[in-house]
């Protein structure tokens, strides 16, 4: 299958990435032969196969419900952020 | 290089003048580029570390511009195995962004030298890791594999690389890229370190809920003298060099004359295995890099709002590699394409575990190569879908969920060396690190 710019261009908002004007035509490209390359699954006969996958078939193990918190985790996190105040991380305004 | 094994029975005095010298090593060897940086916690065995397993305090990047500024906030569950068997987290180690790559060339930090040859790319993506050890910088060190990226720099860098079977460590604190095929493992100088450092990381954790919460350990029981049963696969390297075919004929000859049965196994084509894993992959990358918008941590690049914000922080602090996978990964993910990609892919893994189960049936062991080739010139894999390739002997491994371990067979002409792997059964490390033991001993590599 052939990417084409209107699909990365769908690709980019879902990615919330802006790929530059010199690039795109690379990156199109590559992204084209890597799909036609993966699209050589389609010659794997798969019927009856499950199409979902878990590494162990054990289920989700479970543990006592023991509340734990570890604040100095939380505290580090918003002394490092790139901009934070009073126990919160600040962002551009939201609402115009 | 004092082995991890020797290391273990120096007194403290012993070990921080080791650290002293063993710094000032590094600093006189710059160019090679495997360390981001020296910094020590504690004051026993020094293990290096690679940039996307968090260490309290330190800057921890998985070699991305985009968590310039992050500081780890805990330790992850291997760190803290690590202290509490007298070990010491030591300097961080280069890596490909995110994990993403073969080379280590993607790091923000620059590219690492292969200790044999400057000109060869050291592997990838624990680049770092391999080389470090492979110089003689590091007794041994932590890396992760997700398809291939501890295994295939070892082979590469000519020391031992070990992936566990997948939940046997913890991945908590390990910068996530694909959830349901990373594990962390060990770098060593040899078989017998491997199984130390693997005794030391593996083991249950409550704080990751895939963690097989099994706490038996191989060093106790190692024993090269067992017979074992090994599976050889002459058609799956008809495409590999020569160098490899020469490394597998000498393999073969030291598992024989060491009183191994050999057994002549197929697998399918492994392109089938390239379109699996890179879809898989791809996929679980791009929900795993959602966290990096620039809110919370690292590097924020500010626009006129919030969406411009995320846009701007992304797209300046992801490299190229990085992004291309995230694109991939939203395609077979996207609504048209996710049932004939995603779908497909979950379905091929089937597939790909049935067969190994199979091969398991009649076996102890699978000998395989690592990589098509030895250690590839800088640049030479520049095309992404040629990079994709040469994983294709490692990557079905995480696929199954298998343990897997990486070790020196030969030197090539050019004294590259030439690594193999042995393959085992889910959870099955002691017949791993068994057969390990009786290869290594058997093609007598024996460099350190």
């Amino acid at each position: 299958m052939q990417v084409d710019d209107a699909l990365l261009t769908k690709l980019e908002k879902l990615s919330f990435l802006h790929v530059s004007d010199d690039k795109r035509e690379e990156i199109v490209s590559q992204l084209s032969e890597i799909v036609s390359f993966v699209d050589n699954l389609s010659e794997l006969d798969t019927k009856g196969v499950d199409d979902t996958f878990a590494m162990s078939d054990r289920a989700t193990p479970l543990r006592e419900d023991i509340p734990s918190s570890n604040p100095s985790i939380s505290e580090e996190i918003l002394k490092h952020a790139p901009n934070s105040a009073d126990n919160f991380f600040i962002v551009p305004k939201i609402i115009e | 290089m004092i082995t991890l094994k020797e290391a273990l029975s120096l007194s403290k005095e012993e070990l921080n003048k080791f650290k002293k010298e063993l710094q000032t090593k590094i600093e006189e060897n710059k160019s090679l580029n495997a360390y981001i940086d020296v910094m020590n916690v504690g004051d026993g065995v020094p293990i290096a570390i690679k940039d996307n397993i968090q260490v309290k305090d330190w800057s921890v990047t998985s070699g991305s511009k985009i968590l310039q500024g992050y500081i780890a906030p805990y330790n992850a569950t291997v760190i803290e195995k690590l202290k509490s068997s007298g070990l010491s987290p030591f300097g961080r180690t280069n890596m490909d962004e995110f994990a993403m790559g073969s080379t280590t060339e993607s790091s923000y930090y620059g590219k690492t030298q292969n200790p044999v040859n400057a000109e060869h790319v050291p592997g990838g993506s624990s680049g770092g890791s391999a080389a470090a050890v492979g110089a003689g910088l590091a007794i041994a060190a932590l890396g992760s594999d997700t398809g291939g990226s501890i295994r295939q720099p070892a082979a590469y860098c000519g020391i031992v690389g070990m992936k566990p079977t997948y939940g046997r460590v913890s991945r908590y604190g390990l910068g996530a890229y694909a959830s349901s095929l990373d594990q962390i493992g060990p770098m060593t100088q040899n078989v017998e370190d491997a199984a130390i450092l693997y005794d030391i990381i593996s083991g249950s954790d409550t704080k990751d809920s895939t963690n097989a919460m099994m706490d038996d350990k191989v060093v106790p029981n190692l024993n090269a003298t067992r017979k074992l049963k090994i599976a050889v696969l002459p058609k799956y390297i008809e495409n590999a060099s020569q160098d490899i075919k020469d490394a597998y004929a000498k393999a073969i000859e030291a598992l024989e004359s060491a009183g191994h049965t050999i057994i002549e196994k197929e697998m399918m084509d492994a392109k089938y295995d390239i379109s699996a894993y890179y879809i898989t992959a791809t996929a679980e990358a791009t929900t795993n890099l959602a966290r990096y918008d620039g809110i919370r941590y690292g590097n924020r690049v500010d626009g006129k709002n919030l969406e411009e914000t995320y846009i701007n922080t992304r797209s300046e602090g992801f490299g190229d590699e990085v992004k291309r996978r995230i694109l991939l990964g939203n395609f077979v993910l996207s609504s048209g394409y996710y049932e004939a990609y995603y779908v497909k892919a979950q379905k091929t893994r089937h597939i790909i575990k049935e067969e190994y189960a199979k091969i398991f049936n009649d076996v102890d062991l699978i000998l395989s190569p690592v990589a098509p080739s030895v250690a590839p010139k800088f640049g030479e894999l520049a095309n992404p879908m040629q990079m994709y390739l040469s994983d294709i002997y490692t990557i079905s491994v995480n696929l199954a969920g298998l343990p897997a371990l990486s070790l020196p067979v030969m030197k090539n002409k050019d004294g590259l060396p030439v690594g193999l792997q042995l393959i085992a059964k889910p959870y099955d490390e002691q017949t791993l690190f068994d057969g390990s033991l009786s290869l290594e001993k058997g093609v007598n590599y024996g460099v350190f």
